[in-house]
Order: C-alpha cells, then sequence, then structure tokens
C-alpha cells in the first residue's frame, strides 16, 4: 500500500531536481485526465444515492452529494460536500467536507470528516465514487471509538433521539 | 383661310401671299420664280419667319382633318371576312395613299428649308433637316398617337407572311423537310400557304419593298413595323425552339441557331430594305436620318435578335435544367448553350429560384430514395460546375439538397456506401475516390497559393454571404458530400461501422478490397483519422494467423483429442471496432466446449489477453442427416444451429422448451424455426410442438431446393446503427446533466452546454452537441417531466431529489 501512496513522477523527478515546479505542472495534465476518467466512470456507474460534478470550469475542485443511505436514520436527508484534489492526486488524498452541516459523530461543526481512508490509509486505488460510497456508509455506521462530535456519538445509541435531534437540526 | 390667326385684318397681302404659298403644295406647276417673288413679297411685309409655322400647321391640320381618318378607315376597307391577300394591298394601299397625300407638304418643306438653307429671301429658320424633322414629329404624333389595333394587327400579319415567304425562299435548302411536308399537304405553297397557282409569294416581297419605301419616307418605319418584327422574332424564336430543343439536350444549337439568324436576318434586311436604296441613291446631305448606315441598323436588329435568343433559350432551359441535371453528363452540350447565353442575360437568379424550387418539388421529398437524392446531387455537382466555375450556383442552389440530406438518416451510409463501391448502380463516388488527385479536406488557408491577385474575380452577387470565401467554395464532389454534416468525423465513424460490418459478414478473411478503399480513405481523410480503420483490417490479418497457429496445434493432438466441432475466429480488439450488438444465448455445450478450448489456445499464444465470444455473431456450417435424405453444406446462424442441434438429442421440443434452453425469447425461436420448417426438417404440431420429420412425406417442398434466405432478419447489420449509438450518446449526456443539476442546483442552458463540453471526455463516437440540439434535448426531457425550466434556469424536479 505504502508503495502505491508516492507519486513515482513526483518522487523520482524531486530527486532529480530537488523539487523544482516541473513536476507539477507535468503531473497536472496526467491528473485532469485521471479525475476526468473518474467522472466518466461516476456518470456511467449510475449509482444511486451519491453523485458529484466539477463546482466550475476547475476540474480541482468538485461538488458532491449524498443521500442517506435507505434504513438508516438519515434516509430522507440530502448532503452536499465539497471536494478539492490536490495536484498530487491521487498519490495525495484529496480534501473532502461537508457543506450541509451534518450532525454525525464523525464530522465535526466545520464539516470535516474522520475517516481513515481519507488520511492515513488513503490509496490511489480510491476514486470519487469509492470516497462517496463510503462517506454514504459512514452515516450508517459510525465509528464511534473516535468520535468528533461527541454529543452525537452518546447519543447515537438512542437511534429514535439521534433521529428526531437529527432531522429537527437538518438545514438544507 | 382662318389658319394664319396671328394676321391682323389689314395685312391681306399678306393672307394672299399665304394663300399662293400654299398653292405650291397643292401643284408642282409652279415654278421658282413664282415661289422666289412669293416669298419675296412675305419677306417685304416681314412675314418671312410665319412661313415655316404656317406650313407646319397646315400640315397638322389637314391630317388630323382628312388624311389620318382616311388613311385608318381604308385600313380597316377589307371588312370582316376577307383574304389575307386583300388585307395586306389594302394596307400597302392605304400607306401609298398616305405618302401621296403628304408628299406635298414633305416637298414643300424640303424645298422651304433648302430655302432656309440658303437664306434665300432673308429666311431664316432650322433649315431642310429641322423642318423635315418637325414635320415627321408632326406626322407621326397624329397618326400614331393612339392607333388602332388593327394597324398592329395587319403589320404583324403581313410581316409575318412576309417572313414566312422569305424563309421558305432562303431556306429552301435548310428547311427542305418543313417545306416538303407543306407541299405534301394538299400543294400549298411553303411560303404565303395559298394553293400552288395562287401562290403570291413574289407579289408579297414586292408588297414589302413598297412598304418599307413608303414607311422610311415618312420615317415611320421603326414606329410602325419595330414592334411587329420584335413580337414576330419572339414567336418565330420561342417555336422554333420549342420544336427543335426542347427536351433535347445532347446536342448544341447555339450555331444551328446562328445559321438560322443569320437568315432571319436576309428577312430583317428586306424590311428595312428602303433605307438602304435611299442611303445608296439619294445620298443628299438633306437626308435627315440616312446618317444612319443601314448596316448598323440591322446590326442593331441581329444584336436584338440574339438577346432575344439568348433569353428565350435561358428561359426554357431553366425550366428543364433539373432534367438537364438529371441526364448529366449527356446533356454537356445543352449545359455549355446555357451558360453561353446565362452569360449574356441577367437571369441567374431566376435560374437559382427555379433550380431551388425544382430541387424542392421534384427531389426532396419523402417518397424519393435518398440513393437517389445523392445521385441527383452529384449530377448537379457536375453539371453545375460547368455551368457556372465559381460554384456560387452551386453554392446556392443545392443548399436545400444539402440541408435535406442532413435529415435523411441513411445518408452517411449511403454516401460511405456507393464511397466504397458496394451501393448498387452509383459508381460515381468510387471512381471519383480513386481519383489520382485528391483534394484535401482540411481547411486550406492557403491565401497565397501561388494564385495571381490579377486574376482574382470577385464573386457573383448572388453569392451567399458567408464566411466562406471563393477560395473554399470547393467543387470536389466527395468533400462536397463529406461536408453536408460538417465533419469527417462522422463518416469515417460511418465507414467503420460499414466497414466492421463487412469484414464481420464475410468471415473469411479477404481483404484485399477493404485495403484498397482504406488506402484511398487515408489519402482523403488523412493517416490518423483511418487509423481504426487499419487497426481492423490488422485484426483480420492476425486472426487468420492465430487461427492457423491454433489449428495446427489441434492437428498435433491425438485423434481422441481433437475438437470435434472445427472452429475458427475473427480476433477483434473490441476498442477499436465499432459497438457490435449485443444479443444474449445459451451455447449448446459441444460449441461452448470447443470455444474454451480455443480460448486457452489462445491465451496461451497471446499472454495476458483472452478472448470474450461474441456467438451471435458468427455463422455454421452444418450437414444435417436424416433417415432418408441429407442437407449438406448448409451456411445459417449459430441460432439457427443451435436449435437444429437440440434436435439431435431429442426429437420433440416445445417453444417454451426450447426458448428455456437457449436463453432466447420464444418469439425469437418462432422465427427462427421458420428456417427449418422450410427446409422440411421440423414440422410443427399440434401444441405447439415442433418434431423432426426423418422422413420426407412431402418431398416436392423440400425438394424446391429454394433457399428461402432468411426473410425474418430485421436487418444485417451487426453494429449498432446510428441512432442506436446516438441514444447512447444522449444517454451519456443525460447522465452527465442529471450529476450537474444535482450537484450545482440549477444552470442555464449555456452553462449547461459549456459544462458537456468541457467534461464530457470525448471518447470514439462522442461528438459534439450543439447548443441548439442540447436545448431540444432538454426539452424534451422537461416535456418528459424529468426536468424543470424556469426564467431560462434549468433543475431537476425534486421528485428525484
Amino acid at each position: 500500500m505504502a508503495s502505491q501512496n508516492m507519486d513515482p513522477a513526483a518522487a523520482a523527478s524531486t530527486a532529480a531536481l530537488k523539487g523544482s515546479e516541473t513536476s507539477g505542472s507535468v503531473s497536472k495534465g496526467s491528473v485532469s485526465k485521471r479525475l476526468q476518467q473518474e467522472l466518466m466512470t461516476l456518470m456511467v456507474s449510475g449509482d444511486k444515492g451519491i453523485s458529484a460534478f466539477p463546482e466550475s470550469d476547475n476540474l480541482f475542485k468538485w461538488i458532491g452529494t449524498i443521500d442517506g443511505a435507505q434504513g438508516t436514520v438519515y434516509e430522507g436527508l440530502r448532503y452536499k460536500l465539497s471536494l478539492e484534489f490536490p495536484s498530487g492526486y491521487p498519490y495525495n488524498a484529496p480534501r473532502v467536507k461537508f457543506i450541509t452541516a451534518c450532525f454525525h459523530p464523525n464530522v465535526d461543526e466545520n464539516g470535516f470528516i474522520c475517516l481513515d481512508i481519507l488520511k492515513d490509509k488513503w490509496s490511489a486505488l480510491y476514486d470519487v465514487r469509492s470516497i462517496l460510497l463510503s462517506i454514504q456508509s459512514l452515516l450508517g455506521e459510525p465509528n464511534n471509538d473516535s468520535p468528533m462530535n461527541s454529543a452525537a456519538a452518546e447519543l447515537w445509541d438512542d437511534q429514535e433521539a439521534f433521529k428526531a435531534h437529527l432531522h429537527a437540526t437538518y438545514k438544507k | 383661310m382662318t389658319i394664319v390667326y396671328n394676321l391682323s385684318g389689314n395685312e391681306r397681302g399678306a393672307v394672299n401671299a399665304a394663300g399662293t404659298v400654299k398653292s405650291l403644295g397643292h401643284s408642282d406647276i409652279c415654278t421658282d420664280e413664282v415661289l422666289s417673288d412669293a416669298l419675296a413679297l412675305l419677306g417685304n411685309h416681314g412675314l418671312g419667319q410665319y412661313v415655316e409655322g404656317w406650313l407646319l400647321e397646315t400640315l397638322q391640320v389637314r391630317l388630323t382633318t382628312s388624311v389620318a381618318p382616311e388613311f385608318w378607315t381604308e385600313l380597316k376597307q377589307p371588312e370582316g371576312e376577307s383574304q389575307e391577300r386583300d388585307r395586306a394591298s389594302a394596307l400597302l394601299k392605304a400607306f401609298r395613299n398616305l405618302l401621296q397625300q403628304l408628299e406635298p407638304f414633305l416637298g414643300g418643306l424640303e424645298r422651304l428649308g433648302s430655302w432656309q438653307d440658303e437664306s434665300r429671301g432673308g429666311l431664316c429658320g432650322p433649315g431642310a433637316r429641322g423642318l423635315t424633322e418637325r414635320a415627321f414629329s408632326v406626322i407621326r404624333a397624329i397618326l400614331l398617337f393612339s392607333p388602332p389595333l388593327v394597324l398592329q394587327e395587319r403589320v404583324l400579319e403581313f410581316y409575318s407572311r412576309t417572313f414566312s415567304v422569305h424563309m421558305s425562299q432562303a431556306g429552301e435548302a435548310v428547311e427542305a423537310e418543313e417545306g416538303t411536308t407543306e407541299h405534301d399537304e394538299g400543294g400549298l405553297c411553303p411560303g404565303c400557304a395559298a394553293l400552288l397557282h395562287l401562290c403570291w409569294c413574289q407579289e408579297a416581297l414586292e408588297q414589302l419593298q413598297e412598304l418599307s419605301h413608303i414607311l422610311s419616307r415618312l420615317q415611320l418605319l421603326e414606329r410602325v413595323s419595330s414592334e411587329a418584327v420584335t413580337s414576330i422574332l419572339h414567336k418565330l424564336i420561342e417555336q422554333r425552339m420549342e420544336q427543335r430543343c426542347r427536351g433535347e439536350y445532347e446536342s448544341s444549337f447555339l450555331t444551328d441557331f446562328n445559321d438560322w439568324l443569320g437568315q432571319v436576318l436576309g428577312w430583317l434586311s428586306r424590311v428595312f430594305a428602303s433605307k438602304v436604296e435611299e442611303a445608296g441613291s439619294d445620298a443628299t446631305p438633306t437626308d435627315g436620318k440616312m446618317g444612319h448606315p443601314t448596316s448598323a441598323l440591322l446590326q442593331r436588329w441581329h444584336c436584338h435578335m440574339h438577346q432575344f435568343f439568348c433569353r428565350i433559350y435561358v428561359n426554357m432551359r431553366i425550366e428543364e435544367l433539373f432534367s438537364i441535371i438529371r441526364d448529366f453528363p449527356e446533356s454537356i452540350p445543352a449545359i455549355e448553350d446555357l451558360k453561353f447565353c446565362l452569360e449574356r442575360t441577367n437571369q441567374r437568379q431566376q435560374l437559382l429560384a427555379s433550380l431551388k424550387s425544382a430541387f424542392e418539388t421534384r427531389l426532396l421529398h419523402p417518397g424519393v430514395h435518398t440513393s437517389d437524392i445523392l445521385t441527383v446531387y452529384i449530377s448537379a455537382i457536375k453539371a453545375l460546375r460547368e455551368l457556372d466555375p465559381s460554384m456560387v450556383i452551386l453554392q446556392v442552389a443545392c443548399q436545400p439538397i444539402r440541408k435535406y440530406l442532413r435529415t435523411r438518416e441513411d445518408t452517411v451510409r449511403q454516401i460511405v456506401g456507393s464511397l466504397t463501391g458496394d451501393a448498387e448502380g452509383c459508381s460515381d463516388l468510387a471512381n471519383e475516390l480513386s481519383r489520382a488527385d485528391p483534394v484535401t479536406l482540411e481547411t486550406q488557408d492557403s491565401e497565397d497559393e501561388g494564385s495571381d491577385p490579377e486574376d482574382w474575380t470577385p464573386d457573383p452577387t448572388d453569392a451567399l454571404a458567408d464566411k466562406t470565401g471563393s477560395k473554399r467554395r470547393s467543387s470536389d464532389i466527395i468533400s462536397l458530400l463529406v461536408s453536408i454534416y460538417g465533419s469527417k468525423e462522422i463518416f469515417i465513424n460511418e465507414y467503420k461501422t460499414v466497414l466492421a460490418d463487412r469484414l464481420l459478414h464475410q468471415l473469411n478473411y479477404n481483404t484485399a478490397r477493404e485495403i484498397r478503399n482504406v488506402e484511398l480513405l487515408k489519402l482523403r481523410f488523412g493517416e490518423s483519422h483511418m487509423h481504426y480503420c487499419e487497426v481492423m483490417l490488422k485484426d483480420v490479418a492476425d486472426s487468420r494467423r492465430i487461427n492457423t497457429n491454433i489449428r495446427e496445434e489441434e492437428s498435433r493432438l491425438p485423434v481422441e483429442e481433437q475438437a470435434t466441432l472445427p472452429l475458427s475466429a475473427m480476433i477483434i480488439s473490441s476498442e477499436f471496432w465499432p459497438q457490435l450488438k449485443e444479443e444474449k444465448m445459451e451455447l449448446p455445450a459441444v460449441a461452448s466446449k470447443a470455444m474454451e478450448d480455443y480460448t486457452h489456445r489462445f491465451e496461451k499464444l497471446k499472454a495476458m489477453r483472452t478472448l470474450r465470444w461474441k456467438p451471435h455473431l458468427g455463422s455454421v456450417t452444418l450437414d444435417v442427416e436424416l433417415e432418408d435424405r441429407t442437407i449438406a453444406n448448409l451456411t445459417v446462424t449459430p441460432i439457427h444451429a443451435a436449435i437444429i442441434l437440440h434436435f439431435q438429442d431429442k426429437g420433440t421440443w416445445t417453444l417454451e422448451e426450447l426458448s428455456g434452453v437457449l436463453g432466447v425469447p420464444q418469439e425469437m425461436v418462432r422465427r427462427k424455426l421458420a428456417l427449418w420448417q422450410q427446409q422440411g426438417v421440423l414440422r410443427e404440431e399440434a401444441g405447439g410442438r415442433y418434431v423432426v420429420q426423418e422422413t420426407s412425406s412431402c418431398r416436392e417442398r423440400s425438394d424446391r431446393g429454394v433457399m428461402l434466405i432468411e426473410s425474418d432478419e430485421e436487418g444485417d447489420s451487426n453494429t449498432a446503427t446510428q441512432s442506436e449509438q446516438r441514444e447512447e450518446k444522449l444517454q451519456l449526456f443525460w447522465a452527465y446533466i442529471q450529476a450537474m443539476l444535482t450537484n450545482l442546483e440549477s444552470m442555464t442552458l449555456e452553462r449547461i452546454h459549456s459544462m458537456l463540453r468541457m467534461f464530457v471526455a470525448a471518447g470514439p463516437g462522442v461528438t459534439e452537441m450543439d447548443v441548439n440540439e442540447l436545448q431540444a434535448f432538454l426539452q424534451r426531457k422537461v416535456r418528459a417531466h424529468q426536468l424543470i425550466v424556469s426564467t431560462g434556469v434549468y433543475r431537476l424536479p425534486k421528485t428525484t431529489q
């Protein structure tokens, strides 16, 4: 896994050129290509409940949409996220956060998400689709061991109360 | 004598003198001296200056009161059912009298004029030329102010007669056939159409000469005869053209008509003959208009005539242009004639409008097959580039065709088909393609490509005002056809499809012809565009090699391990071939086993690769052995083979059972069974059961030997059709649009369009969509309630959120 998280081009060129600027611009084209490809995959796959699209003509900033999965307390709620891709993508993880306020044990009040695959467990094999699917499943299955929102974590066990609070505070 | 009303009563002498002067008009007894005396007397009374006015006045009064009415009654004389010949003489007589009446005045005026010229007796004035000019104006004004129709009729009739007399005499040799036919019809003279013994041709010509003489003396010639001559010429040219040229495009008529016009000119010179004589004999300076050389007059008429001819010819050909184009290249002579004439008349607009509407009414409607439209379009290109080298007519007139072709679904396929010489009857394009000088289709922006600025000619005014200059107005047929759609990608894609179809249809690895076509197309479209096709051809060649390899390997196996089913595969690279139709079906075990084996061998041969079979695209050759007969070497589709193979194990199947084992809908099975029923191999029994007919009870049926080739096959293309591809493309677009609206809430048409442009990865077959197309598509979605639009902003409906 670790080796996959290295950008071979970047690694090679930093070694050779001691961090010169060229590597960024060279890789930018291939990153765009990859993102374009991911967009295509996402479009073709036609998954229900997740969706994403570049925000403007900048391919490196996307808006994502997740519908709460059926059978969870989040059912019927729709969340917007922002995805920002670093120039080292896919060797570096994208920055993903909720735009819509989300009451969830692993999401803080600023929308930051505590999800392993967005941090140390990131791999170049992941893509936008898998990120969105992971976040969608995280909604239903929070990791209550390391909560960012302890109130939510405490309330989680009482699903009825959690749902009531969630829907009461949900603001589109 | 109250005519000279401006004289006062005490000047009686002057009145008398005036009376004397007038007598000069009545008879020529008066000698010069008498007149001179009278003039001197008038001069003494200071009345010299009135002579002129008085004389003209008299002429005028005389004309109005007696001469003109007399003339008209005389002209109408032979009332009712009179002979043409009588009418002709009446006409002449009327003019003869007219001249007689007016001659004294003219003589008098001439004399007065010459005196004025000499300033005899203190006379001064405009002189002979001026005076006669005035007199003629008066005559023209009074006589022809509003001439009754009868004059025109008579003149026309008379001229027509003399014309035919002249032509029959002048053109005896040339017009022999006309003459003889008329001779046969009861011995009529070809000239005067009278019985031969009553022929008055000669008389008519003499009358013509006299009439011309009189008219020219009165300077009425052009006034009286121009109209008649013009209309005669018009009528006759038209008549002749109807007879000779209409519907006849394969020979040129220009020289023929020129000869004929030469003859007509002979007649014209007779009509205007007297001028020749007068110019010859009476070349006095007093002769007012005679400064005109007759040749100039005739020259003018010749020009007129030529103009008539051109105009009439162009009119007729414009009407017929569609047929001419259709008959191209046999109609080249007509095109050349038309080109010659069109340059001399100003009728391009008329031609364009007429041709356009002819195209629209005769060609561009659903009843015409696309290949016919293309054939006509190609002919039009060829014909119109002959007609108008600037290509403007071509460009403008064919605009509707191009527009229309764009709406036909099979246009591209037809064009590609005929490019590769597949389409029947339309080898033009194939020839065009193999021509040695391909014009590259790239936009040639080579402004200074050796063309001399001096040679530049402006576009005709009717050129379409678009950005493409004359430079880009191509006459290359293939470029024109390809540019119907604006891009060659569509054609290349279509060609790919056609190529795939052909390769998959033959299944015999024979690609010599396709290679040739691809090479030719490469010359046209450039190497890079034909890359996919090259790969396809290479696939076929590789397949052949791999097949041989695998076969060899198989043959080395011990006999018991050898495949029961000899299988050859066409191995294609899915990335490069057009999308193939998907059809699901369960193959019989023996077939799938053979395929598996083949796949294993292939995987050994080509590491890291595998095969994905498309069984429905293959073909199977089999023998059917029945109890009493064998049907050998039958080539059928895999599904047919699969069906009959199942009957090998079990003699009776129902439709449901077959559908079950094959994994194919019943309807399809039933259709496929038809072939075997036709072959007399299977029989349908009560209860929807099919059984094998081991002994052929009805031999004659199977012996008919008529292979009813699958009439049930729906379109035999193996590749997804254009519209299917298009549908798929739209589906992809829709996914993108939904995604962007889900995430970005609401967007305008322009923004959606630009987003699509930016983010839809341009795969093969994904061509751009223009704004209008997109708008239409979105509009459809709005109607289907899949989209909401308000104030130009699109959003997804709430329900899907």
